[in-house]
C-alpha cells in the first residue's frame, strides 16, 4: 500500500488543482470560523437580547469542537471535488487503463483511490483539529476533550463525501459530467432531505410517532446530520414539534452507506471494461 | 515455449461480436503480427489479454500464468491503442510513475528516453508533445525495465516516415536481441517488413495464423510472379506475351498490362523477348506475391464498413 500511495503522490503533487483546492479548503476553514468569531463578538455580543439567547462563547472548549467542525464541514465539498477531478482525469487521460496494463491490479487501482479518499479525510480533519485548538486556546478557556466526538463525525462526513466523489467519477468517467452530477446530487439530496424532514414533522404531529429526521437517513445527510449548529439554543423550545436527532441510527446509516459505496465501487471497477 | 495462449476468446458488445472464438498461440522469440482491417477486433483482443477489457468467453494465459496475472503484466512492455499519460506531468515524471508500477528502478528512464530521441524533452509536459512524440514516449515507457515481451498496438501510428523507419528498426533489433514482440497493425507493409508470424483477423474471426513464410506459401498465387508492364501498343504487346511459355494470365489494368507468370520468367527474359519481337517496353515492374496479395485473398477485397 505504501508503494501505491507513493505512486499516487507522484500523480497528485504536481497537479495545480490539488494545490489550489487544498489551499482553498485550509483558508476556507480558518476564514469561516474567524467570521463566526467576529460576528459573535462584534454583533451578537453587542445586542442585549441576543446575549441572553446565545450566551457563552462558541469558541470556548468544549463548544469549540462543535463550532469548528460544523462550519468547516461546509468546505468538505472542496476535497470531494478534487477527488472527482483526480479520478475523472484518470479516465479522461485513459491512464487508468495504462496503470492496469503496466501491472496494477484493478483492485489495487481502486484500493489506492479509496486510501487517498481516507488520507484527504484525515488531512481535512487534521486541519480542523488544529483550527479548533488555535481558536480554543485564543478564547482563553481551558483545554477539554469533551465534545471531541464532533471531530469523529467530521471525519465520517469527509469520508462519506470523498467516497461518493470516487463512486460518481467511476460511474460517469467524465470530469465535467462527474462534477455536474456531484453538485446536482448534493442539491437533489438536500431538497429530498428537506421534504422528508417536513414529513417527519407531520408524522410526529399527526400520529405522535417520532422516527427522527427522516432526511438524515439519506447518504450525504446521514453524515451531515451528525454535525449540528452550535447556535441550536432553540431546540429545547421546539422539542415537541421537531423530530429527535436519533444520532445512533444516523451514525449507523452513515457507516452502512460507506460500506455500500465501497462495494458498489468495487463491483464497478472489477467487472467493467476500462 | 508459448508466451501467450488464447483459447476461444469471445467478446460481445450487445449484438456485435467483436471477437468470435479466437484461438492461437504466440511462440517465444518471434515478432507476432496481428493483422486486420480497422474494427476487426485487434485492439479488443489485446485489451482482453492486458485485462482492461473483460472477455465474454474463452481464456488466455501468459506463459502459463492464467487469468489476470497482474505480476506477469509488470514484465510486459505495452503500448495499447493510444499513448496514455498524465497531461500535466513531464515525460520523465510520467515514466517515473510507470517504472514504480512495474516495480522497476528509475535508472532506465534516461536510457529509454534516449532510445526514442526524447531525452532533450524529458522535462517538457506531455500536453506539449506532438502526436509522434507522444507515441515515442509510449514506446519508451514500454521499454522500461528491458522486458522480454513487448505488446505494440499500431506502434507507428502518428509517426513521420523517419520515425516509422526508426521504430521498425527498433522492433527488428529487439527481435534479434531475443525479445518476443506482439504487434497489432492494419498496415500490411509494416507487418510484412517486421513480423515473423502473423494472425489475420477479420470481423472478429481468426482467418489465418502461422509464420509469414508459411502463410505466403499457402497462397494460391504465391508461387507466381506478378509483372506490370506497358508499351506504346499494348494490344500488340498482349499478342506477343500470349506466345511466351509460362505466362498464365494477362489482364489490362489502366495503361498497363498485368501478367501472372511462373517464377522462372525474369524481368530480363521478358524484356529481351519483347525486344526480339519488335516491341520496346516503356514500363517493366516485377512484383513478387506480397502479404497484401495473400491478405486480400483471405479477407476479400472490400473494406469492413
Amino acid at each position: 500500500m505504501i508503494n501505491l500511495l507513493k505512486i499516487e503522490w507522484l500523480k497528485i503533487k504536481s497537479y495545480t488543482g490539488f494545490i489550489l483546492l487544498a489551499s482553498f479548503f485550509a483558508v476556507g476553514v480558518v476564514a469561516s470560523n474567524y467570521i463566526v468569531y467576529i460576528f459573535k463578538r462584534n454583533v451578537l455580543d453587542q445586542v442585549e437580547a441576543s446575549k441572553l439567547i446565545f450566551s457563552g462563547s462558541p469558541f470556548d472548549f468544549e463548544m469549540v469542537w462543535k463550532t469548528v467542525t460544523y462550519y468547516s464541514s461546509y468546505f468538505l465539498i472542496l476535497p470531494a471535488l478534487l477527488l472527482v477531478i483526480l479520478m475523472a482525469n484518470e479516465f479522461n487521460y485513459k491512464t487508468h487503463r495504462q496503470n492496469i496494463i503496466d501491472g496494477l491490479s484493478r483492485y489495487d487501482f481502486l484500493k489506492v483511490k479509496l486510501a487517498i479518499a481516507l488520507v484527504f479525510a484525515l488531512g481535512s480533519t487534521l486541519i480542523v483539529i488544529i483550527t479548533a485548538l488555535v481558536f480554543g486556546a485564543t478564547s482563553g478557556s481551558s483545554f477539554s476533550v469533551n465534545g471531541f466526538e464532533n471531530v469523529g463525525y467530521f471525519f465520517l462526513k469527509a469520508s462519506t463525501y470523498n467516497i461518493i466523489a470516487i463512486l460518481i467519477a467511476l460511474l460517469t468517467k467524465k470530469s465535467g459530467v462527474a462534477i455536474a452530477l456531484f453538485f446536482i446530487y448534493t442539491i437533489f439530496e438536500n431538497g429530498v432531505s428537506l421534504l422528508l424532514f417536513f414529513l417527519a414533522v407531520k408524522i410526529k404531529k399527526d400520529n405522535h410517532h417520532d422516527f427522527g429526521n427522516l432526511g438524515n437517513y439519506l447518504p450525504m445527510n446521514a453524515s451531515d446530520g451528525l454535525l449540528t449548529s452550535p447556535f441550536d439554543q432553540f431546540s429545547g423550545m421546539t422539542r415537541d414539534i421537531i423530530p429527535s436527532d436519533n444520532n445512533k441510527l444516523v451514525l449507523a446509516c452513515a457507516i452502512v452507506y460507506i460500506i455500500i459505496f465501497y462495494y458498489w465501487s468495487k463491483i464497478k471497477m472489477m467487472r467493467s471494461d476500462l | 515455449m508459448v508466451i501467450l495462449c488464447i483459447e476461444n476468446l469471445t467478446k460481445n458488445y450487445k449484438a456485435v461480436k467483436a471477437l468470435d472464438s479466437v484461438s492461437f498461440s504466440v511462440p517465444a522469440k518471434t515478432v507476432f503480427g496481428i493483422l486486420g482491417p480497422n474494427g476487426s477486433g485487434k485492439t479488443t483482443l489485446l485489451g482482453i489479454v492486458m485485462d482492461v477489457i473483460k472477455a465474454s468467453g474463452g481464456t488466455y494465459n501468459w506463459a502459463g500464468n492464467s487469468g489476470e496475472a497482474n505480476d506477469f503484466r509488470k514484465k510486459i512492455g505495452t503500448l495499447l491503442e493510444t499513448p496514455n499519460f498524465y497531461h500535466y506531468l513531464s515525460a520523465e515524471k510520467n515514466l517515473q510513475i510507470a517504472a514504480k508500477i512495474k516495480g522497476r528502478g528509475e535508472a532506465d528512464i534516461e536510457k529509454v528516453l534516449k532510445i526514442v530521441n526524447l531525452y532533450e524533452r524529458k522535462n517538457s509536459k506531455f500536453n506539449t508533445f506532438s502526436l509522434g512524440m507522444k507515441q515515442r514516449l509510449a514506446i519508451a515507457s514500454a521499454l522500461l525495465g528491458d522486458p522480454d515481451i513487448l505488446v505494440f498496438d499500431e506502434p507507428t501510428n502518428g509517426l513521420d516516415p523517419a520515425g516509422i523507419a526508426e521504430i521498425r528498426e527498433l522492433i527488428k533489433k529487439l527481435y534479434i536481441g531475443g525479445k518476443t514482440i506482439i504487434m497489432a497493425s492494419h498496415i500490411l507493409d509494416e507487418v510484412e517488413k517486421v513480423c515473423t508470424h502473423v494472425a489475420i483477423i477479420q470481423k472478429g474471426i481468426l482467418k489465418s495464423v502461422g509464420s509469414v513464410s508459411d502463410l505466403m506459401n499457402l497462397s494460391t498465387v504465391s508461387t507466381n510472379i506478378l509483372i506490370e508492364l506497358s508499351a506504346t501498343d499494348n494490344t500488340a504487346l498482349k499478342n506477343i506475351l500470349q506466345q511466351l511459355d509460362g505466362v498464365l494470365s494477362i489482364t489490362a489494368f489502366g495503361n498497363d498490362l498485368h501478367i501472372n507468370c511462373i517464377e522462372s520468367i525474369t524481368g530480363e527474359k521478358l524484356n529481351r523477348f519483347c525486344f526480339e519481337n519488335g516491341i520496346s517496353l516503356n514500363k517493366l515492374h516485377v512484383k513478387r506475391t506480397t502479404l497484401e496479395t495473400r491478405f486480400l485473398e483471405i479477407t476479400g477485397k472490400q473494406s469492413d464498413k
